[in-house]
C-alpha cells in the first residue's frame, strides 16, 4: 500500500506495489488524491520496492508532479533498473533528479 | 484454443496482464537473454497488451494469446487477438509526446524496447509480433 509522510511542503511518497502498472495505478492515483496534503511543494518518490513501471504508472508520476505548485519539484529515489530504464527511453530521466536512497535526497532538497 | 508451455492465454483484463508477463519472462530466462533485454522484452509485451485490452478490446470481452520462444537469434514474443484491427502501419512516426504528458507513450516505448515488430491480420485475428535480440 502506497504511503505518503508529510512534514509540511515536503511528502516521501513510498510506492506499495512490486508493480505500478495500468492495474494498479488507479489505486496509487487514489492514495494520492486521499493522502498528499494540501501544502506539498516538494516531493521524495520513494521507489525502492517498485520492480516494473510502465507508462501508465509512469503517467501517473508526471501527475503527481504536475499537481505540485510552480517552483514544487519531485525526485526519485531509489529507483530500481526497470523504472531507470523507462525514464531514460522517455526522456523523462531529465526530468526527474534521481538519488540512491530516500536520505541523499533529503539532503539535497535540503530536508 | 489451448494454451501449451510454448503458449499462455490471458482474459483481456489489465489485471491478467501481470501473468503474461511472468510467462514471457520465464521463457526469456530459459533462452538465455540478457538482464537488459528482458527488462526490455517484458516493459515492451505489457505496452502491447495494455494497449490490446484498452484500445483493441475497449471494455470488450476477449483474451489474448502469448506464443514466446527462441527462433534462431531472436527470442519472439506473438500477441493474438480478437480485438479491432491495429492501424496500419501500426507504427508511424510515433514521437514520443510532450514531457509533462500523461499519456500516449505506449508505441514510442515498444518501439524502443525491441528490434523489430511485425503485424498481420489474419481471419479476423491481430497476430502482433515482437523480437528482441538475446
Amino acid at each position: 500500500m502506497t504511503s505518503i509522510e508529510g512534514d509540511g511542503e515536503l511528502a516521501v511518497v513510498r510506492i506499495g506495489a512490486d508493480r505500478l502498472d495500468a492495474a494498479v495505478t488507479p489505486a496509487f492515483k487514489s492514495a494520492l488524491d486521499e493522502q498528499l496534503p494540501a501544502e506539498t511543494r516538494q516531493v521524495i518518490l520513494d521507489a525502492s520496492g517498485v520492480g516494473f513501471v510502465d507508462s501508465t504508472g509512469l503517467g501517473a508520476i508526471v501527475g503527481l508532479m504536475k499537481r505540485l505548485p510552480e517552483g514544487g519539484t519531485l525526485v526519485v529515489a531509489s529507483a530500481q533498473q526497470p523504472l531507470r530504464r523507462l525514464l531514460q527511453v522517455t526522456g523523462l530521466d531529465g526530468l526527474f533528479q534521481q538519488f540512491d536512497n530516500v536520505e541523499e535526497a533529503r539532503a539535497a532538497l535540503g530536508r | 484454443m489451448a494454451a501449451d508451455d510454448r503458449s499462455t492465454v490471458i482474459d483481456a483484463d489489465l489485471e491478467q496482464i501481470r501473468s503474461l508477463a511472468s510467462f514471457v519472462r520465464d521463457r526469456a530466462i530459459a533462452a538465455g537473454l540478457s538482464d537488459e533485454a528482458l527488462a526490455d522484452l517484458e516493459l515492451a509485451v505489457v505496452e502491447a497488451a495494455n494497449n490490446i485490452v484498452l484500445h483493441g478490446y475497449a471494455g470488450d470481452r476477449g483474451s489474448i494469446r502469448a506464443t514466446a520462444g527462441l527462433t534462431e537469434n531472436e527470442f519472439m514474443v506473438e500477441l493474438s487477438d480478437d480485438a479491432i484491427a491495429l492501424p496500419d502501419p501500426v507504427f508511424g512516426d510515433d514521437p514520443l509526446p510532450a514531457l509533462t504528458a500523461e499519456s500516449g507513450r505506449g508505441l514510442a516505448i515498444i518501439a524502443a524496447c525491441v528490434d523489430r515488430v511485425a503485424y498481420r491480420r489474419e481471419g479476423g485475428r491481430n497476430y502482433l509480433t515482437l523480437f528482441k535480440a538475446r
